[in-house]
């Protein structure tokens, strides 16, 4: 995320301030010394005592550079440290601030302030990454509904018609009819798989386990990939878009694993430590290449996590090849207090159905 | 099974065709898409097994005429806009005589077959499979069997943890395939009892219907919340 470093700001073209202050100083107090002596007293200017004032001269521009250089410090260092944080300072990992300071100074008073600009740009950037996922969201639920609602139910009638004409078509045209059949057929499973992927359906009927256990049944069917899950039993139930994000998550590194692991099976845990839910999927396959750059995929993944807080790990998974990713949750930002939250979909006509 | 009847008489007589009668299957259509709903009923009129007793459109409109008339089976879209297939099952279910249910939903996974067996439907079809197969599954459960799809072990067990003891026994049986009756007195609990247990699972398990699933997700973004103090 954060640009390269321009060249102006990269290498230093300056003389340090330190440096500058400290010898213009001392100039000007030798210049001064020199002047007081020579235009004020120049009669009682004799060998003897040039030898002593200039030793005192000497101790008074020492004493004046080491003033200098200590006050000038003080001002000095943490603009250094602001350069280098300014320099690093990732927005997609938050929290990076300068040691508080007090506001005494104009350095502290900079500190504060960066520190401020900070929180305020994290905030904004979170609300932005917040709003732009939603609308994704909400467009791909939309378009989901589409086409299943208008395309497939279209595809549906059509199937229906053809098994009704199947039965009255001559036999040699039989072959053709059934071809047509097999391709709509075909159509409207890809037009299934799709709805599917854009929206999760499962997780906003059953939750995210059960939507987990979905989503693992239909690598295998899809792409043979067999997907090993450990739910750690009595789990929290987390909020709709804490759970959103587990999901998204999971669906992703399980892409990644069918596309690029090379090998065909993948362990997948959710389980409790302390305030943390954690999500591993685990492959053992070829393992990240060389010089390996995140993608489009996983840098989504990363922003969803900071969303809600929490953190995307991706790394070698230990000495066997392979690579986990691993999603961090801490809970106590995340946990739905409802039991059951598909509850406050019902309606009471529904509640009171029960005779 | 193969003689057409046509005439009004064999109406009045019992609900379920006995196996072997040459009476023809009872159909009642449920689907609010209009082209979906014509191709059933002139798949279903093809049928010379077959009189489709009405088509409708909604789920209150099934349960009225299901409520007039003798139905064998009700083959019923899941998504039914604001009450969904699993919803009118469980209503059919409680006629005094009550007609079989085919579940036809374009997502015929994992998930709607748990539901659907709480919900007491007889069987599922996928609007994928072709013409043939939704006939013959409704042939097979107006004979008494079962079409439902098997539900996967994982999923089962994350299904189950959203329910207490005492349902998660209910949805063993049911998943065994025991009879909600049997069910009863095997846990020596109420016919009534056991159905507002199987209302309550069903809410808790049930797929909602897409237009409250929209509502909530519409909720504010948590990172919106905390967004906005700074």
């Amino acid at each position: 995320m954060s640009a390269e470093p321009s060249q102006r700001t990269e290498r230093r073209r300056y003389v340090p301030l330190l440096y500058r202050v400290a010898g213009v100083n001392a100039l000007l107090l030798f210049i001064a010394v020199v002047v007081t002596i020579a235009v004020l007293s120049p009669k009682r200017v004799s060998s003897l005592h040039t030898d002593e004032e200039a030793i005192v001269l000497g101790v008074a521009l020492v004493l004046v550079v080491a003033l200098n250089v200590y006050l000038v410090r003080r001002v000095v260092r943490p603009l250094e440290a602001l350069t280098a944080l300014a320099r690093r300072v990732d927005l997609t990992a938050p929290g990076q601030r300068m040691p508080p300071a007090s506001p005494t100074s104009e350095a502290g008073v900079l500190s504060i302030t960066f520190n401020d600009m900070l929180s305020r740009l994290e905030a904004e950037r979170r609300e932005a990454t917040g709003r732009v996922l939603d609308g994704q969201e909400a467009e791909r639920l939309r378009i989901a509904q589409e086409l299943h609602d208008q395309i497939g139910q279209e595809l549906t009638a059509v199937l229906l018609a053809l098994a009704r004409v199947e039965r009255r078509v001559p036999p040699e045209l039989r072959q053709s009819l059934l071809e047509v059949q097999d391709a709509v057929r075909g159509s409207l499973e890809d037009l299934r798989r799709i709805a599917v992927e854009l929206r999760p359906e499962a997780l906003d009927d059953l939750g995210l386990e059960s939507a987990l256990a979905v989503l693992c049944e239909r690598f295998a069917e899809r792409s043979g990939l067999e997907v090993t899950q450990w739910i750690a039993p009595g789990l929290p139930i987390l909020t709709p878009e804490a759970e959103l994000v587990v999901y998204r998550v999971a669906q992703e590194a399980l892409t990644n694993v069918a596309r690029h692991s090379g090998v065909a099976t993948a362990r997948l845990e959710l389980a409790r430590r302390d305030d943390v839910l954690t999500l591993t999927v685990t492959d053992s396959g070829r393992g990240l290449p060389q010089g390996h750059r995140p993608g489009t995929g996983i840098r989504g993944m990363g922003e969803r996590a900071a969303l809600i807080g929490a953190t995307l790990a991706i790394e070698d998974a230990g000495g066997r090849g392979g690579v986990r990713v691993r999603l961090d949750v801490p809970l106590d930002e995340v946990e739905e207090l409802e039991e059951f939250e598909s509850l406050d979909g019902a309606t009471p006509r529904e509640v009171g159905q029960a005779q | 099974m193969t003689a057409i009847h046509e005439h009004q008489a064999q109406v009045d007589s019992p609900a379920i065709a006995p196996d072997g009668s040459d009476s023809p299957v009872r159909v009642l259509v449920v689907d609010d898409h209009p082209a979906v709903r014509m191709g059933l009923r002139e798949l279903f009129e093809d049928q010379p097994d077959f009189v489709v007793v009405a088509a409708v459109d909604s789920a209150d409109a099934a349960m009225a005429l299901a409520e007039r008339e003798p139905i064998d089976v009700a083959v019923v879209d899941y998504q039914l806009g604001s009450r969904n297939g699993l919803w009118l099952s469980r209503k059919l279910k409680r006629l005094p005589r009550p007609p079989r249910v085919v579940i036809y939903s374009a997502y015929c996974d994992g998930p709607l077959a748990a539901t659907s067996v709480v919900a007491e439907a007889d069987g599922l079809v996928s609007k994928g499979g072709v013409g043939a197969d939704l006939c013959e599954a409704v042939r097979a459960v107006a004979h008494g069997q079962v079409r439902l799809p098997t539900v996967p072990p994982a999923l089962a067990s994350a299904l189950r943890r959203r329910l207490d003891a005492e349902e998660q026994a209910i949805f063993g049986m049911l998943l065994a395939g025991i009879p909600a009756a049997e069910i009863s007195l095997m846990l020596s609990i109420s016919s009534a009892s056991l159905e507002s247990r199987l209302w309550t699972m069903l809410r808790k398990l049930e797929a909602l219907p897409t237009d409250s699933m929209a509502v909530r997700r519409a909720r504010p973004h948590n990172g919106r919340r905390r967004g906005t103090p700074i």
